[in-house]
């Protein structure tokens, strides 16, 4: 049982997904249908990559507000950049742009946050601000309608095209960029020196320090990653969306956290896992999906993923309580991987 | 372990920034350094504007509309700072003043519908259901933080989320008019020039000092913030002092919203959407420390003018308000690195650069405690030049 839970209770979390996708498909049998599905998976692809960037930050014991800035600065400048293609380099030119965007906003929150040690909420509070306002200011404010060549005809590229009936529904090739990441990051978080010293500066820095993980320089390269994985999602999604404004993804950054907390990340560092990610970003866009087809306003979208954040931490708050209370029996299950 | 210790007690330490005068000036009335840093901030701001633009910036009409727009954000950061106080965060604070006004708005609109002078006349009992509509806000975030058991953070998230959203049902997601003319009237009334919403500022601010340092709750719920352990050893009742603090944080979101309404007879659920993030910038510049202990509400009061000063400032000197967005990060991360360094400098122990709120308590000594507190009865002494 507790081999299923998970060390997050990922177990739970896909349990409750089945249950809803379950319960949705008898209420409503439109529900269940490959278009459904496609839908999901191509909403769920931006916040899945900006979750995986904010999901190693939470685990370091850190967080960031300033990625959906970046994810906008970095993919909108790749834009303006590239318009027209002038070294003829392509989307690979586009996406080495992007990311290198990234990487260098990335690491100026890492630069202030490692060197001063630095509340990690205010620091990326300021950069954001700063990061959106030399965006616009700076390089542009305008609404792009057409992107580059090389980028607009991925919008187009679809990876599988599913007749049912007389309807055509088909799932962009967009979703094979989150799957390789979620992927790599697993691979890095479990099975890399720098994977363990991220969970291990989010468990206890101190603890980190004198097992002989350089600290600030791991925190460094955490923010410069979180930099380059927003650079991704911005590109995604000024792909997807066949345009470029410097207004995108406003907004939406307490979204992706609240989604990696869902997801069984635990704020304080040290905890979280790919898998928990991936479902807690899964069930809130199943969530938001299945209100539409029940007939619920989707306004109260908002509503219900709140009451399931509350719901989902609360649930632990009170177990962790119960067992804090309870002598301690046996350890927890050791560092989350 | 007080943390009034230190109140009064030692020598303010000038700030070699400033020039004796000043410091001469702000050491009567007893300011700490961050304090004192933030009222230069101001009156350099102030003059830099000045001499910029003198015909726009120092016009009345511009000094008006400064002290109009600030109270709706300064009392929303006095909640920040109070929920910070404690070594948590508020992020659902916004949300809820933007409820409280929408509750008054549907409210009257509901009264005039059958009686409009019934509804002209309820305008006190609707600004008593504002209050109270923070309040029940409060409670649940109180409930959620002292009995449940949830991080600050996460708690305001997800009731953030919940509150926004029930104001996004109910209006539907449009802007609603409607505002009894008597409270329109006392957001446009002034006395001896000065408009009534500040004063209305003032005095919120001057009643949370003085609960905050003159009140057995507010002495708790410093030291809850500056150490929990030390506080649940003193027999600090810590969940009915966290209870306490959000219930005050709803009751002042709630005075937020009566406030947006008094001020534009309208309400909208994204009314404010970018400040969530402003009010924490506010809170930090003026002084409060986010891993708790540590806050005065003078030194928000000022850092709210400074900003305020500075948008209108860079209106007035026709820079764009993404170029404000800039000042406001920089302005933020320089003065956070600044505290940092001289912490190092004196060979103190830096505050640990964790996640800003919520962090679990650092059982060392804060360095908060080593600041003096000190009175805070006037929050805008040394403000104003």
């Amino acid at each position: 049982m507790s081999r299923f839970r998970g060390p997050n209770n990922e177990g739970i979390l896909l349990v409750i997904l089945l249950v809803l996708v379950l319960g949705m498909s008898v209420a409503n049998p439109a529900f269940f249908s490959v278009s459904t599905l496609f839908a999901v998976l191509r909403s769920s692809i931006v916040p899945l990559v900006l979750a995986l960037g904010v999901l190693i930050v939470i685990i370091s014991g850190g967080i960031d507000v300033s990625f959906a800035a970046i994810a906008v600065f970095a993919a909108y400048s790749t834009v303006l950049l590239t318009e027209g293609d002038p070294l003829g380099f392509g989307i690979v030119g586009a996406v080495v742009c992007a990311l290198a965007i990234g990487a260098l906003l990335g690491l100026v929150n890492g630069v202030v946050i490692a060197r001063f040690r630095l509340p990690t909420l205010i620091v990326t509070l300021g950069t954001q601000g700063i990061f959106r306002g030399v965006l616009l200011t700076y390089v542009g404010a305008v609404y792009v309608a057409n992107l580059p060549g090389p980028m607009a005809a991925l919008s187009t590229a679809d990876l599988v095209e599913v007749t049912v009936g007389n309807r055509r529904t088909s799932l962009t090739a967009m979703v094979i960029p989150p799957v390789l990441l979620c992927l790599l990051v697993a691979w890095v978080l479990r099975g890399t020196m720098f994977g363990r010293a991220v969970y291990a500066i989010g468990g206890d820095p101190e603890a980190a320090r004198r097992a002989g993980f350089r600290v600030a320089r791991t925190q460094l390269t955490v923010y410069v990653v979180v930099g380059m994985m927003a650079a991704t999602g911005g590109l995604i999604f000024m792909i997807m969306g066949r345009s470029a404004s410097p207004q995108d993804l406003v907004g939406s950054e307490l979204d992706i956290i609240a989604a990696v907390v869902l997801g069984g990340a635990s704020i304080f560092g040290g905890r979280g896992s790919v898998l928990g990610t991936a479902l807690g970003v899964l069930l809130v866009q199943v969530i938001n999906n299945s209100l539409i087809l029940a007939g619920v306003p989707s306004a109260w979208q908002r509503t219900a993923v709140g009451v399931l954040l509350i719901l989902g931490v609360g649930v632990q708050a009170l177990a962790a309580k119960r067992s804090a209370t309870k002598v301690h029996a046996h350890d927890e299950e050791g560092v989350a991987a | 372990m007080s943390a009034s210790e230190g109140r009064g007690s030692s020598s303010p330490r000038p700030d070699p920034s400033v020039d004796g005068r000043w410091s001469g000036l702000l050491g009567r009335v007893q300011v700490d350094r961050r304090l004192s840093r933030m009222a230069v901030l101001l009156v350099i701001a102030f003059a830099f504007f000045a001499v910029q633009n003198p015909q726009v910036f120092l016009s009345p009409i511009n000094l008006q509309n400064i002290m109009v727009a600030s109270p709706e954000i300064g009392v929303l950061a006095v909640a920040m700072m109070l929920a910070m106080l404690t070594g948590g965060i508020d992020l659902s604070v916004v949300a809820i003043a933007n409820l409280s006004a929408i509750t008054m708005s549907m409210t009257f609109t509901a009264i005039a519908a059958s009686d409009p002078a019934l509804a002209e006349q309820s305008a006190p009992l609707l600004v008593l259901l504002g209050a109270a509509v923070g309040l029940v806000c409060g409670a649940v975030n109180g409930i959620l933080v002292s009995r449940v058991g949830i991080t600050p953070i996460l708690a305001t998230l997800g009731s953030m989320q919940v509150f926004n959203g029930m104001a996004i049902v109910w209006t539907g997601g449009s802007v609603l008019y409607g505002s009894p003319t008597a409270l329109t009237a006392v957001g446009r009334s002034t006395v001896a020039g000065v408009p009534m919403l500040f004063i209305i500022f003032v005095v919120v601010a001057a009643a949370v000092a003085v609960l905050v340092n003159r009140t057995p709750v507010g002495l708790k719920i410093q030291l809850q913030g500056a150490n929990p352990v030390a506080a649940r050893y003193s027999g600090v009742d810590s969940r009915s002092v966290l209870t306490r603090t959000y219930l005050l944080t709803g009751l002042l979101g709630g005075i937020a919203g009566v406030l947006f309404l008094t001020r534009n007879p309208t309400a909208s659920a994204d009314y404010g959407a970018s400040y969530v993030l402003l009010v924490i910038v506010i809170a930090v510049l003026g002084g409060t420390n986010p891993n708790g202990g540590f806050a005065t509400v003078a030194g928000v009061v000022l850092a709210t003018l400074t900003l305020q000063i500075i948008a209108s400032g860079f209106t007035a000197i026709r820079l764009s308000s993404f170029e404000y967005a800039i000042a406001q990060g920089v302005i933020l991360i320089v003065v956070m690195i600044s505290d940092q360094v001289r912490w190092r400098r004196r060979g103190g122990r830096p505050p640990t650069g964790r996640v800003g709120a919520a962090t679990a308590p650092t059982p060392s000594p804060s360095p908060s405690l080593e600041t003096d507190h000190h009175d805070q009865h006037h929050p805008v002494s040394g403000g104003t030049p």
